[in-house]
């Protein structure tokens, strides 16, 4: 074997491993929601404090994971245009399974409960429910995951300077003003990752400053800070860390259709002017979180809500019209990657809309707190990233050895569908109903859509299940046959 | 040997009894102006130690990881309102600083170069958000944290803090989006 086949052996391993962790994690994430809502339909009991434990471990593990899972996308196509470190990206793994483990401990052994938010001053005011040790493994755990993410973003940063010259010619600024033709425009991976790297970057350092405050808060409460403002750095950390992965995940979309049919998806300069645009507009739009905190100033209100309008849609616009038009006539046989791809743009594009009916400040004083918002996520992160992700396992399956997909996969697919379109629809009505959000008891009327959702999210377990087996299988052959044969790869060789 | 006895030159200065103890009437200026001064001056006189002693560290601070863990510790430490606070009250923790600040210069001087690409932009992002974090404890703490210092002047160092950490945020930006050039980031 070559020492450039080699080189991608060890690469692809490592993508391997992370997207092995991330399915599994996504999983056990999903059990706990199911979990959840069988506890809210009336299905099963358990205790309110309960509740909240596997209400911190599912947000956190599933935002996790799908970050863990995207910066894994991002990390491989990148890697095509430009060197990337594999120690940075080991050794952020290796960081996301110690936190991984710390919030666990946190959350099960001593009882945190404060959901993924760790909204200040909750860690530290638990009324007994939790403690000092519990909050600290929580909130340190979060702070050792954003150092291994903060590390990746810094080597891509650092990998496309290298390339490209600075961060503004990764996202084709040079193009946009005339300085060069289109043709000579970064590839979409390119421009994709550059954005993430500066929104991610940004999102991380605020993420830290509140951790760590938090922390202080935590050992001695004498310690107090002005709650507004952590309120505006955590969601300047938690909406775009979140709203990141999309990004990332798109990755893969751009890149797999591109391959599949043989067309090639350039960065025209409108599709650079809108990814510019998104920069902006996702580190601005988090006041959109904030609508009901009526000391928010004004003006800040306002741009969360019309920025909120402007901030998924250009992307958005041109990611799904570019992939309608490459695929139009293109012949492209259609396999469970590609499929999947296909769904998350669906997902992508209904998901958005609950969010931007909740954006609107009238709308947001009325559902915000309701099951409402957990509605849009689920549709844009489920049937969104997550579909993103698992069209890239079957990409890689496929690509990497050429592993065939059964009928299973392909009635996975529809049960992933449907399962994931249910359980989003049950959030949406129970929004629609009035119920309220993060409740760990609901009231007869509310019980209805709680237990449909909870039975379309058995569906979606099932459904995962099968594409995290089939993801396995091909690790368990993949050393008999061919590695990196993919074309860029051979190209590469 | 010209920095070197620049640097000694220095530490001299900050070491006169009127100099320090006028620099230390001052909140603002004992936490941003004498402790980065007498860094600095240990980093000048870094090169003189650095020529005298080289194996020493590069047995010990091969990768500059050893030397900046230690430059960490030592900076976060006087970011403490407590030890500021005791330095001026507990001779032996006056003393300490006038040797551990100088020694961080010294360090800094030797891992710094020594430090990947990664490595420096992860540890200067790591300053920027602890500077951001101090600027916002010492203006929003409800209470007088130092002893030897008014809210006022806390709430100046804060600012202070604020101040510092803009010109970080734009010396990041100008580095990443204006000066970033394909030599100065080579490295792995």
């Amino acid at each position: 074997m070559s020492e450039m086949m080699v080189r991608l052996k060890s690469r692809n391993n490592l993508i391997v491993t992370q997207m092995v962790v991330t399915g599994l994690t996504v999983i056990v994430g999903m059990i706990f929601g199911i979990i959840m809502l069988l506890v809210q339909g009336g299905m099963i009991e358990a205790m309110p404090a309960t509740f909240y434990q596997f209400l911190t471990i599912h947000g956190t593990f599933m935002i996790g994971a799908a970050a863990l899972a995207a910066t894994a996308i991002m990390w491989y196509f990148l890697s095509h245009y430009v060197e990337l470190s594999k120690k940075i990206l080991k050794i952020n793994l290796v960081l996301f399974i110690i936190a991984a483990v710390m919030v666990t401990v946190g959350t099960f052994s001593f009882e945190y409960a404060g959901a993924w938010t760790f909204l200040y001053p909750l860690p530290a005011l638990s009324a007994s429910a939790w403690g000092t040790i519990g909050a600290l493994f929580y909130l340190i755990g979060m702070l050792v995951m954003g150092v291994g993410f903060l590390l990746l973003f810094i080597d891509s940063g650092r990998a496309i300077i290298k390339k490209y010259g600075s961060l503004g010619k990764g996202l084709g600024w040079d193009v946009i003003i005339g300085k060069k033709a289109e043709k000579d425009a970064p590839p979409p991976a390119v421009v994709a990752s550059t954005m993430v790297t500066i929104v991610n970057t940004t999102a991380l350092l605020s993420g830290s400053t509140v951790l760590i405050m938090n922390i202080i808060n935590v050992i001695n409460p004498a310690f107090t800070f002005n709650p507004l403002l952590a309120k505006n750095l955590t969601y300047a950390f938690g909406h775009i860390f979140a709203n990141a992965t999309i990004y990332m995940g798109v990755i893969v979309v751009y890149e797999l259709l591109a391959r599949y049919t043989k067309r090639p998806w350039n960065s025209s300069r409108v599709f650079l002017v809108f990814w510019t645009m998104s920069t902006f507009f996702t580190l601005l739009v988090y006041p959109h979180h904030l609508l009901m905190d009526s000391v928010m100033p004004r003006w800040m209100l306002i741009m969360g809500q019309v920025l909120s309008y402007a901030n998924g849609l250009p992307v958005l616009v041109v990611t799904a019209y570019g992939a309608l038009m490459i695929v139009y006539k293109s012949g492209i046989k259609w396999d469970m990657a590609s499929g999947l791809a296909y769904l998350s743009m669906l997902g992508w594009t209904i998901g958005v809309i609950p969010a931007i009916v909740d954006s609107a400040i009238v709308v947001n004083h009325v559902m915000h707190n309701t099951k409402w918002v957990p509605g849009h996520f689920h549709m844009y992160m489920g049937l969104g990233v997550i579909a993103m992700t698992f069209s890239f396992m079957y990409f890689l399956a496929k690509n990497d050895n050429g592993l065939k997909e059964t009928m299973v996969d392909k009635t996975a697919f529809f049960m992933y569908m449907f399962g994931l379109i249910g359980v989003s629809g049950s959030f949406l009505t129970s929004g629609a109903i009035s119920t309220p959000r993060r409740f760990a008891t609901h009231l007869p009327e509310w019980m209805g859509p709680a237990q449909f959702g909870a039975v379309a999210g058995i569906l979606v377990v099932i459904a995962i299940t099968i594409f995290v087996i089939h993801f396995i299988r091909y690790i368990s052959v993949r050393n008999k046959g061919n590695i990196g044969s993919d074309y860029y790869d051979k190209k590469l060789a | 040997m010209k920095q070197t006895k620049l640097g000694i030159l220095l530490y001299v200065i900050l070491i006169i009894p009127p100099i320090t103890t006028y620099m230390e009437s001052i909140m603002l200026v004992h936490m941003l102006i004498q402790f980065p001064l007498l860094i600095l001056a240990g980093w000048l006189i870094g090169e003189w130690v650095l020529e005298r002693w080289p194996y020493h560290f590069l047995k010990w601070d091969a990768n500059g990881i050893a030397g900046i863990i230690l430059v960490i510790f030592i900076t976060t430490y006087w970011m403490f309102p407590r030890a500021m606070d005791e330095s001026l009250t507990i001779w032996h923790i006056e003393l300490f600083k006038f040797i551990s600040l100088p020694l961080v210069g010294i360090l800094l001087r030797n891992s710094w170069r020594k430090l990947t690409i990664i490595g420096r932009s992860f540890v200067f992002l790591n300053y920027l958000s602890m500077f951001g974090l101090m600027g916002w404890f010492y203006i929003d703490s409800p209470v007088q944290i130092c002893n030897n210092y008014l809210e006022i002047e806390q709430q100046m160092l804060g600012w202070g803090f604020v101040v510092i950490t803009g010109i970080m945020i734009v010396y990041v930006l100008q580095k990443c989006f204006i000066s970033g050039t394909k030599s100065n980031v080579n490295q792995i």
